[in-house]
């Protein structure tokens, strides 16, 4: 392997982890002092297209507080037929199916090539998925039409055995019964009175046959009771009278008085939702999918009254405990959200309206269950209609990209513990031997639920070094770390996901140089970016700030190379030379500053940023820009104004938005139509160049981002001018003598300050 | 991404001369028309605040293809901090100038090239003249007859009703070109028994012409379910009592090679 980069690429491919440090220091003290903690991200469903899951069941260590799986690092002694755990020691006997083994035949889990491997557990009922449409009627006529016939279109797009339901509400919540016979009835609920789960099922009469079987057969999990089916039904039964039902759809016929917002009853309806597969199908794949066209306005989880002239509470409010709903709506829907996990369910949530929809107050729904969260202004708008497309894609296997009821159990080695992990999970409150008392994120447990994930879904895992100072550097010299994910694929199968990683250990006193260049700076970027969202999720943005500046203060001071007290002397080696700017983008991003964001964009972006994988979460760190010219092949450029030049087009990805933007000169050239000219068809192209660019981001990018297409003095110009570094400014502007470049009107610090600052108080003694 | 684009003697063209620059020969390596033909959408073309372009079920379910290299490039900045002051590159040409223009080397080739992978069903030419309500709902309503005391009498009912919307939306004219192109393909499948193309062309139009299609395509997307269930039931029948002679035999699901 030739370098560290190609290490880190194939391990990220094969394993689906990149860890901040890829070589360990070997002790406690040595780790804390490296100031990054010791973390990965982890990927557990990476597409593996070349990797066929394998038909059988793993083979367990028979240490019962071990139970890690048999892997490519475990000591096999092929005539005694016993293979020694690499986490525990413990000496196993192969199952009776093992007995061929030998060298030369050995089952794929001991191929060094299989150190992630996937089996197929055979045993136990297969469920179908389930998805339940929970549908706002409070919305206008045109975005009803939109989102009806966007549910309407997906019933083409589910399994046909999946089973699918509907609620609708307004100032009243529906549950619809779907049958075959042409009459629809529905079950109508208020929607100021929270009801338990039993009153739900007693009402909703899902208890009492249920209860009879139970007193005909005590032991029969395998079948579901048969009433779940009149609100849950195939679609491929159903299809026909769900469309018409669908169609026949009406706003809320409720009247509205003018100044006054619709009653919408959100809380109510999805405690319904919720209510009613935790009474007919825990622990079995299934989505609620939440589509809302506004607040929440009465009863249990309302976020504001239904007077228009009181707005829904902004930043400024929360910071002056000026938000009334908030605290008691935030435990409603965390409620919620909490049983719906312990159900092994998730909660989507697509929001769209232009004013704020709550996603506040309900995103614990979406981020503790794993369900999306998607926001846009309108159902009518091609963002919504082709995100929602996008949860129903398929892989190169024909199978939906979507995952169930996942848990994550992590082992490792003696010399590691594990302090939490940050991303779309609940802890399970599984304690051991190996699970530290310093928690970094959800910690106190080695084990997590994912109730909904994709291949995409990534967790970031922290690590805790407990290996004592000036103890030798543990036996064979590696440490081992094994991540274990069962989870019921979309096929409906229950499969497990093994993955068994392993990197040296280091004398961080003799040997920081290897340490140093086994540094993943994107990874280690994004971890830390992961602990000070979720840091900015209950503390004050300022102190998140600096504690995020204090860590980069103190790692330039441990790997910077320079004379005390001379800043001018300050370097950083390859491996570090990118997180400042990382950090320094971190510092302005809308994952920290509030700043002309509401309390719902807040949330939406950190809600992706959580979940996303590292080069996504990197993007959205720090926007990925591309220059267009003349001159020569499209080439990345830094993010900074002075690459906003005349004679330039620049494609900015920010994840959230993809931004092209055309230079005074070539928006004037436009204007005067050349591009329409034969003799000028090199024009024509150059144009065209970003905008197809533009499309293959926007093909693959889920949710599909927002698409700016603008020109030098535009006014969403400023969606580029936001983003990059203001190293020119109305301040220092003619100090750099020459007119290139766009000068920003901000008094925000540039990446120069910051470097600046940054390396005085790196080289300082007193610091 | 940067091996993909070299030329070679690239920059320098034009640059001293204050003349044209040379023609940017990187544009033209790709294959960019892919996305000219594939975009046009007959869905809902009103479009949302900077909402983004529309795709059309074909080019989102096409399975990958050769991807470019993935626009995620970074450049580091200096280790001061400070951007290396830039240096326009046509800081001789006055800013109003004129774009370069072409010269003939660098038209475009021909697009034909990677035409074929891209291209969706609706575009190869099926029938030079308009289609015929008849020819697509006939053989519909046959599909549909052949499934009489197969399908439950309710279903039956619900699918021929939906049949006669089809008909009486074709009949008003409610009803574009590509819809009716797509269906007559569908209809095509569906007498070959290729019930899975089918089925995909079905989806196809539901994802992109759903206001159109909405209220009848869930009759034929059973009709199709039906038929298919009908035709392997009738199989295993046809095996079980001959069970030799199965030389040309449609395997129903499978798809057959074109």
């Amino acid at each position: 392997m030739a370098t560290y980069l190609e290490f880190i690429q194939q391990n990220e491919e094969r394993d689906g982890v990149r860890f901040s440090w890829n070589v360990w220091p070997s002790s406690r003290l040595e780790a804390t002092r490296m100031v990054v903690p010791l973390a990965c991200l982890l990927t557990p469903l990476k597409e593996r297209p070349d990797l066929p899951p394998v038909q059988y069941e793993p083979v367990l260590c028979s240490r019962p507080t071990c139970k890690a799986i048999l892997n490519p690092l475990c000591q096999v002694d092929y005539r005694a037929k016993l293979w020694a755990c690499n986490f525990c020691f413990q000496r196993n006997q192969f199952p009776p199916a093992y007995t061929g083994i030998s060298e030369v035949n050995q089952p794929a889990e001991l191929m060094p090539q299989f150190s992630t491997i996937e089996y197929v557990i055979q045993r136990g009922p297969q469920s179908p998925l389930i998805f339940l449409y929970v549908v706002d009627t409070c919305l206008e006529e045109d975005d009803l039409q939109a989102l009806k016939e966007s549910l309407q279109m997906s019933l083409s797009l589910l399994p046909p055995d999946a089973l699918v339901g509907l609620i609708t509400f307004g100032r009243m919540v529906q549950v619809h019964e779907l049958s075959c016979e042409g009459i629809s009835k529905s079950y109508v609920f208020r929607g100021t009175k929270d009801l338990t789960a039993k009153q739900i099922q007693d009402m909703l009469g899902l208890t009492k046959p249920a209860m009879s079987m139970q007193q005909a057969r005590p032991t029969q999990p395998q079948e579901h009771p048969f009433v779940s089916s009149r609100f849950l039904q195939p679609v491929h039964k159903i299809d026909m009278n769900l469309t018409d039902l669908l169609g026949e759809l009406q706003r809320d016929p409720w009247p509205v008085t003018q100044g006054k917002r619709p009653l919408r009853s959100t809380g109510v309806a999805l405690s319904i939702a919720v209510g009613l597969l935790e009474g007919t199908f825990p622990n079995t794949g299934a989505r609620i999918m939440l589509f809302t066209g506004g607040p929440p306005t009465q009863g249990p989880g309302m976020v504001v009254g239904d007077e228009l002239k009181v707005p829904i509470r902004s930043w400024h409010d929360i910071e002056k405990d000026n938000a009334r709903f908030m605290k008691k709506a935030i435990k409603h829907y965390e409620m919620l959200a909490n049983r719906t996990a312990t159900n092994g369910h998730c909660i989507d949530i697509y929001a769209c309206a232009l004013d704020q929809t709550g996603l506040l107050e309900m995103k614990c729904c979406a981020n503790l269950t794993g369900g999306y969260m998607v926001m846009g202004d309108s159902f009518n708008t091609s963002l919504f209609k082709q995100t929602f497309q996008r949860i129903f894609t398929k892989d190169f296997n024909g199978d939906f990209r979507m995952a169930f009821g996942a848990t994550l159990e992590v082992k490792t080695s003696r010399e590691l513990k594990i302090a939490g992990a940050i991303g779309p999970c609940v802890s399970l409150n599984v304690k051991g031997p190996c699970v530290s008392e310093n928690e970094l994120g959800i910690g106190g447990t080695s084990q997590w639920k994912i109730c909904g994930l994709d291949p995409t879904s990534t967790l970031g895992i922290y690590f805790e070094v407990v290996n004592q100072h000036n103890a030798p550097i543990p036996q064979g010299g590696r440490g081992a770390i094994q991540f274990v994910t069962q989870y019921q694929h979309s096929s409906t199968q229950r499969r497990i996901r093994v993955s068994t990683i392993a990197r040296n250990w280091a004398d961080a006193q003799s040997q920081l140089k290897h340490i140093e260049a086994a540094f993943d700076q994107e990874a280690a970027a994004v971890l830390m970016a992961r602990l000070g969202v979720f840091r900015a999720e209950s503390e004050e943005g300022p102190d998140v700030l600096r504690w995020l500046d204090r860590q980069l203060i103190r790692l330039c001071q441990k790997f910077g190379q320079y004379n005390k007290e001379d800043a001018t002397s300050f370097r950083l080696s390859d491996s570090f030379s990118l997180y400042p700017q990382f950090m320094f983008h971190l510092r302005r991003s809308p994952f920290l500053q509030v700043f002309n964001n509401s309390p719902d964009e807040s949330s939406y972006y950190r809600h992706h940023f959580a979940r996303q994988d590292l080069t996504q979460s990197l993007i959205m760190i720090q926007p990925i820009l591309y220059s267009y010219s003349f001159h020569g092949p499209p080439e990345p450029v830094l993010l900074d104004s002075s690459s906003i030049l005349a004679d330039r087009i620049l494609l900015m990805d920010t994840f959230f938005q993809i931004v092209i933007y055309l230079g005074e000169t070539i928006a004037q050239w436009r204007k005067a139509g050349y591009q329409d000219m034969p003799e000028y068809e090199n024009f024509k192209h150059l144009l065209q160049a970003p905008l197809d660019d533009a499309q293959e981001i926007l093909q693959a990018r889920f949710p599909m981002p927002r698409y700016i297409n603008t020109e030098h003095g535009g006014s969403q110009a400023r969606f580029l001018l936001s983003k990059v570094n203001p190293s020119q400014t109305h301040n220092n502007l003619y100090a750099w003598g020459q007119e290139t470049g766009a000068p920003i009107l901000t008094d925000d610090v540039s990446l120069q300050v910051f470097m600046d600052h940054l390396k005085k108080l790196a080289v300082s003694s007193a610091s | 991404m940067a091996e993909l684009y070299v030329k070679p003697g690239e920059r320098g063209g034009g640059l001293e001369t204050l003349g044209p620059p040379f023609s940017p020969g990187w544009i033209l390596p790709f294959p960019r028309a892919r996305f000219t033909h594939a975009l046009p959408f007959a869905g809902n073309k009103e479009r949302g605040w900077n909402d983004p372009p529309q795709f059309s079920y074909g080019l989102q379910t096409q399975a990958g293809g050769p991807k470019r290299t993935p626009l995620t490039k970074r450049v580091a900045a200096p280790q001061d901090g400070a951007p290396r002051v830039p240096t326009s590159e046509t800081s001789g040409v006055t800013p109003v100038g004129l774009p370069p223009p072409s010269s003939k080397a660098s038209r475009p080739p021909p697009v034909g090239s990677c035409a074929a992978s891209c291209v969706e069903p609706t575009d190869v030419p099926v029938t030079e003249c308009e289609t015929l309500l008849e020819d697509v709902l006939q053989p519909l309503e046959q599909a549909l007859e052949d499934c009489q005391g197969h399908t439950e009498k309710q279903v039956f009912d619900d699918i021929s009703r939906r049949l006669g919307l089809l008909r009486e939306q074709w009949a008003g004219g409610k009803l574009s070109t590509p819809v009716k192109k797509r269906m007559a393909l569908l209809v095509q499948e569906l007498s070959n028994h290729r019930w899975d193309a089918a089925d995909d062309i079905h989806r196809s139009l539901m994802v992109d012409h759903v206001t159109e299609v909405s209220q009848w395509m869930v009759g034929v997307k059973r009709l199709i379910a039906e038929k298919r269930s009908l035709s392997s039931e009738e199989e295993a029948n046809g095996q079980k009592s001959t069970a030799t002679a199965e030389e040309n035999q449609t395997v129903p699901g499978v798809r057959q090679a074109p």
